[in-house]
């Protein structure tokens, strides 16, 4: 067989992948950037006539408002993410190979139940009359029982425990892939382990935390039931603008509006840190 | 020899599906359309023992999505919706609806006729009631100490951080303009931006906005008074009767649910059939004291739970009703800013 035709057909094992992307990715991001220009009427309708209202009507304090409450939570549940889970996947790419199996098998373990279900055990435990406040209370910490859950520091909570793993297990795929004697030869030559950690093992395994970043603060972006069920409603982030303007609201244009910058911000915010972290040039090292 | 093979295989495979299509037809299908647990498991298979239909049991969350899915349906795919007055109101708009053949539901006087000749239907062509609600206040006197007698005392500050509300933007918004003396359905842009106002002022006093189990809030201690639909204050009530519920003194919200046929049904004759199941009597008790809504068939008034018939005063309740785009809107944009309010 001559090369070329081989390549022709490897062609046509790939067109229906394509298809699939172009009819159901590409497809639904072109109607709703349609919709989002389109005019709302009464109800739950819209009317197809040009308008930028959708957009202008966002620079209003109470939708600014739910844009910087999204940012805030997105980059504090990055944060702990990081502080939390690279220090977690490093010390596990460091074990023998069981205490890596037995590590790898309890982080994947949650994964087995609904994410729902984890977050009303959340609830369990954070509720007025629930387990951590009847704990307290036995060991006579606090006399009443404390108000946590529908509090920022209960959806941060969740926010957390729900994406870490994420981050765990991209830090740690680095980690175990590093070749050790680089950092070896940096001590033989006089390195204190300090400065080995940061020129070598921390700029190797970069490339993994890069991706745990991403892996973390883009679904925080728009995971809004977290906050809604461990908030009680009260944290207002643009997902959850989204789906009221969607549903009770009925205004589609508005919606469609939202998430499209929603889409757009969060794209160019994966950019900027893109640039600034240099991950182009280490993205052949992942 | 191959050939033989294959062709018995392709006759096999012609019969089994022959079969199929006959074994469909034998045993019709009824898709229910409506919110998650609205029937008794024995309402249902009463109805599929009695009449050999089988019910598919399809549900909804919100009723806007109700609407989405039939109007892409064109009005087919489902037999019986059950859903809230003012989005019967825009399905009917929308031509989505068929009237009720009364020829098959023989017992449509059944009906208790206060729950009839309503806006969504004002001729009664197209809808059978399915239970009436009234979102009403319910407090713990012991967490609470004055008497809770309308919408104004929930914004007493005594009551900081302890209170449970439902998370419908117009019946909030529709509380507030209530507690003011105006209507739920004000038009007016000025006296819905005052609402918006008199609502941030609530803001401190609010514990969650929850639409699903609100009612658990005043059983687990994380709020002392709650604004809760009808069907959650029969269940609190059943928990704990040392609760006290208010009916608000600056007057009440009024919801109808009612069930209707769309006009592409596929299996029209079984929704009507199941239209009139659902009027007798003794099956209208059992549904009303399983979903614990005000009964809508009067003629079940003597047999159903007396708790579940409603009081004189129920008449005088307003409804939600559909509001011009910016009315919509300013609604909205209350409720975005008061849910941002709450979480300071």
């Amino acid at each position: 067989m001559k090369p070329r035709q081989r390549r022709e057909r490897w062609w046509l094992c790939v067109a229906p992948l394509y298809l699939f992307t172009l009819l159901f990715v590409l497809g639904p991001v072109l109607y709703m950037i349609a919709v989002s220009f389109a005019q709302n009427t009464a109800g739950t309708g819209f009317r197809w006539a040009f308008t930028l209202e959708n957009f202008a009507k966002m620079r209003d304090g109470v939708y600014l408002n739910c844009f910087r409450e999204s940012l805030r939570l997105a980059l504090s549940t990055t944060l702990l993410n990081v502080l939390i889970g690279y220090p977690f996947g490093y010390f596990m790419g460091r074990l023998g190979a069981r205490g890596k199996r037995l590590m790898l098998f309890l982080v994947m373990v949650p994964f087995w139940t609904s994410s729902l279900i984890r977050l009303y055990g959340w609830l369990i435990i954070l509720q007025a009359k629930g387990l951590l406040n009847n704990v307290l209370l036995a060991l006579g910490l606090i006399r009443e029982p404390l108000k946590i859950l529908y509090t920022y520091p209960a959806v941060l909570t969740g926010m957390v425990y729900g994406l870490l793993p994420f981050m765990i297990l991209a830090v740690y795929t680095s980690v175990e892939k590093m070749d050790w004697t680089l950092v070896e030869a940096a001590r033989d030559l006089g390195a204190t382990p300090a400065r080995a950690f940061l020129t070598i093992t921390l700029r190797l395994t970069l490339p993994g935390l890069m991706s745990g970043v991403i892996l973390t603060f883009v679904p925080s972006m728009g995971l809004f039931f977290i906050a809604d069920l461990l908030g009680g409603n009260k944290i207002v982030l643009v997902g959850s603008l989204i789906q009221d303007q969607m549903t009770r609201g009925g205004n589609q244009p508005f919606a469609a509006a939202l998430a499209l910058v929603l889409a757009v911000m969060t794209t160019l915010l994966l950019a900027l840190y893109r640039r600034a972290t240099h991950m182009s040039e280490l993205e052949g090292m992942l | 020899m191959k050939k033989k093979w294959l062709a018995l295989l392709g006759a096999v495979t012609a019969l089994a599906l022959l079969a199929g299509c006959g074994a469909k037809k034998a045993n019709s299908e009824l898709v229910l359309y409506t919110w998650e647990g609205m029937f008794p498991p024995e309402v249902l298979e009463g109805f599929t023992a009695r009449t050999g239909t089988k019910i598919v049991y399809s549900n909804f969350d919100y009723d806007e999505t109700m609407l989405e899915k039939l109007s892409q349906a064109k009005g087919g795919d489902y037999d019986v919706v059950i859903a809230d007055d003012y989005i019967i109101e825009q399905a009917v708009n929308a031509g989505l609806v068929s009237e009720i053949d009364k020829s098959v539901v023989t017992n449509y006087a059944n009906i208790n006729p206060r729950y009839q000749g309503q806006f969504y239907d004002p001729e009664d062509k197209y809808t059978v009631p399915y239970g009436c609600g009234i979102p009403l206040i319910v407090y713990d006197p012991a967490a609470v100490d004055f008497p809770i007698k309308g919408y104004n005392d929930l914004w007493n500050s005594a009551l900081k951080d302890s209170v449970a509300i439902t998370a419908n933007y117009r019946v909030i918004n529709g509380i507030t303009l209530l507690s003011m003396g105006r209507s739920m359905n004000e038009e007016d842009l000025g006296v819905i931006a005052q609402a918006g106002e008199k609502l941030l002022r609530l803001a401190p006093n609010i514990r969650l906005i929850q639409d699903d189990n609100t009612q658990d809030a005043l059983l687990n201690g994380e709020a002392s008074v709650a604004f809760l639909y009808t069907s959650q204050v029969t269940q609190v009530m059943a928990e704990n009767p040392d609760l006290k519920v208010v009916y608000p003194e600056e007057g009440l919200g009024f919801g109808i649910m009612a069930a209707f046929v769309p006009v592409n049904a596929p299996n029209k004759q079984a929704a009507n059939e199941f239209l009139k199941y659902l009027l007798e009597p003794e099956i209208s008790k059992a549904c009303f004291e399983y979903i614990g809504y005000v009964n809508t068939t009067g003629a079940a008034d003597g047999i159903v739970d007396p708790a579940l018939v409603a009081p004189e005063s129920a008449g005088s309740g307003e409804f939600i009703m559909n509001v011009s785009a910016e009315a919509e809107e300013a609604y909205n944009r209350n409720w975005a800013a008061f849910k941002a309010a709450c979480g300071q």
